[in-house]
């Protein structure tokens, strides 16, 4: 469960990115996170994961308090959660498969087991065979789905996805988002945000609406 | 624990992959590390060479006083007491002509020297030996004070080369520690450089990671890693550039050497040495990546 409690984010410089917010997310939600740009959703997301840290109220995931944990602490917290960044941060200089491969590095993972854990994330979103190519070598959506495959590879309980549908066109944004719903019945709880809200209002979930760091109706 | 090996193997591939990247740099670095520290290991084995040479040569300056042939014994007497009196001098021994002559027959393998002659040609002696902290100075002056007395045909002082190959041999320890503390700074310097390039090279690898979940020992791990392995094979190499440098230089130095009719030769590096040059490179760069690591790392969250 994702709870904020009265959460402001204020960034060095004294802008309030996030104004006192409190709402909850069940496990096995999926939730969309709708607003314009600079709304604040990056934001939001970066508190779920702990990158960010809240000025003021408390985090809390899977009733952990993100506001008060020790920094050290931190790393064991992000890896029960996928992260797919809207700026991508794909490493351009190692292959798709060490791309993939290094969340499990990360947590510690034995050579096969890795092994059998990154065919099978690159062969559900699509990018089986592409394994050994450089990152560069693939389109714009490919791209996302090798975002989407870092996420999910250690099988995370949370994913937060940063406007993964921006840049494509609706159909292939249709299809990451059939992607994201096929984890959502697996159980994983999903956050996904998107400035343009016409995608989500196919899928009758629940939307979070941002408007200067606040909700909107 | 066999997941604290497995994280540590994931560290070794992981430098091993950032290594084979760059291998140029990786191989100049080495380079670098190597040269700088076969600077005072083959110093310190010069300085040990020297210190062999020294070890079996008397350290205390002599002097030979030759006397007249005309000279009786009374005379060589009263120059007995006078020499043991002296202050200078730690002692002083009297070589008769025969004494010489059988010494110098034995020296040359009992050859009969005075075949075709009348007399034994050789005078009477003495030899002295000075104390060591007698200055050259006083010497000079005690020779020539040797020479004005009336028995004293000639005085030959031995030049104290011994004493003063001593004595530069102390300057050289001086200035091989002076060295060693330079170098060692110099590779803590060289290695935190070079970890600083990988970090700004690999910022991007080191800013996902964390984002995903990596604790800060992850990321320091393969630059530790690196550091070792930059210090282990750097020291190997400074081995090998010391022992390629005495082998190609020992040839001719025995060779000079034995023009002197000393058996001198340059020292090789044994085993103990090469493995405390290792250990010592690997702690220099060790601590000079430790240091980058700990500077660099703060910015990424
Ligand atoms: N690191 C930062 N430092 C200062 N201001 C920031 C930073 N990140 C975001 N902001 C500001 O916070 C606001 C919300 O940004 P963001 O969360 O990225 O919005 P969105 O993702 O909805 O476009 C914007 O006005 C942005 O300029
Ligand atoms: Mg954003």
């Amino acid at each position: 469960m994702i709870q904020f409690q009265q959460v402001t984010k204020r960034y060095p410089g004294g802008f309030d990115a996030i104004k006192q917010l409190s709402f909850e997310i069940q496990d096995g939600e999926l939730v969309f996170l709708a607003g314009h740009s600079g709304a604040g959703k990056s934001t939001l997301l970066k508190l779920i994961a702990g990158i960010e840290r809240p000025t003021a109220g408390s985090v809390l995931v899977n009733n952990q308090n993100l506001a008060r944990m020790r920094r050290a602490s931190l790393p064991y917290v992000r890896r029960h959660i996928g992260l797919i960044f809207q700026d991508h941060k794909i490493l351009f200089d190692r292959s798709v498969y060490d791309n993939v491969r290094l969340p499990l590095d990360i947590i510690g993972f034995g050579h096969q087991e890795g092994h059998r854990r990154v065919l099978a994330a690159l062969d559900k979103v699509g990018l089986s065979g592409k394994d050994k190519l450089n990152p560069v070598s693939l389109s714009g959506g490919e791209q996302q789905r090798l975002c989407i495959a870092r996420a999910v590879v250690h099988r995370p309980s949370i994913l937060l996805a940063d406007e993964p549908t921006a840049n494509l066109d609706r159909d292939y944004a249709q299809d990451i988002l059939q992607l994201f719903k096929s984890f959502h019945q697996v159980g994983v709880t999903l956050v996904i945000s998107a400035h343009d809200e016409n995608l989500m209002a196919d899928y009758g979930r629940r939307i979070l609406r941002l408007k200067h760091g606040q909700f909107t109706a | 624990m066999k997941h604290w090996i497995r994280l540590n193997l994931i560290a070794l591939s992981r430098t091993l992959g950032a290594m084979a990247r760059a291998p140029l740099t990786s191989l100049l670095n080495l380079l670098v590390i190597g040269i700088a520290a076969a600077f005072p290991l083959g110093f310190y084995l010069l300085i040990a060479s020297a210190q062999s040479v020294t070890a079996h040569l008397p350290v205390e300056p002599q002097l030979s006083v030759y006397l007249r042939t005309s000279v009786g014994t009374p005379e060589v007497e009263a120059l007995k007491q006078k020499l043991k009196a002296d202050p200078r001098l730690l002692n002083s021994r009297f070589v008769s002509k025969e004494e010489a002559l059988k010494q110098m027959q034995a020296g040359l393998g009992g050859t009969d020297l005075l075949a075709g002659l009348t007399d034994n040609p050789l005078p009477d002696a003495f030899v002295l030996t000075a104390r060591t902290d007698v200055p050259a100075e006083q010497l000079e002056a005690l020779k020539s004070e040797l020479s004005t007395q009336s028995a004293v045909e000639q005085v030959q002082l031995d030049s104290a080369w011994a004493h003063r190959l001593q004595q530069l041999i102390a300057a050289g320890i001086a200035l091989l520690q002076v060295v060693v503390v330079l170098l060692a700074v110099a590779l803590v310097l060289i290695t935190g450089n070079a970890i600083r390039l990988q970090i700004v090279i690999r910022r991007d690898e080191i800013e996902v990671a964390k984002l995903i979940g990596a604790t800060d020992a992850f990321i320091r791990r393969p630059f530790v890693y690196f550091a070792a392995l930059q210090g282990i094979l750097g020291g190997l190499l400074a081995c090998g550039i010391v022992a390629g440098a005495r082998s190609w230089l020992n040839p001719s130095v025995l060779a000079l050497a034995q023009s002197y009719g000393q058996p001198f030769s340059l020292a090789r590096p044994d085993w103990l040495l090469a493995a405390i040059t290792l250990a010592v490179t690997t702690v220099l760069c060790l601590v000079g990546a430790l240091i980058a690591v700990s500077r660099h790392l703060r910015q990424f969250r």
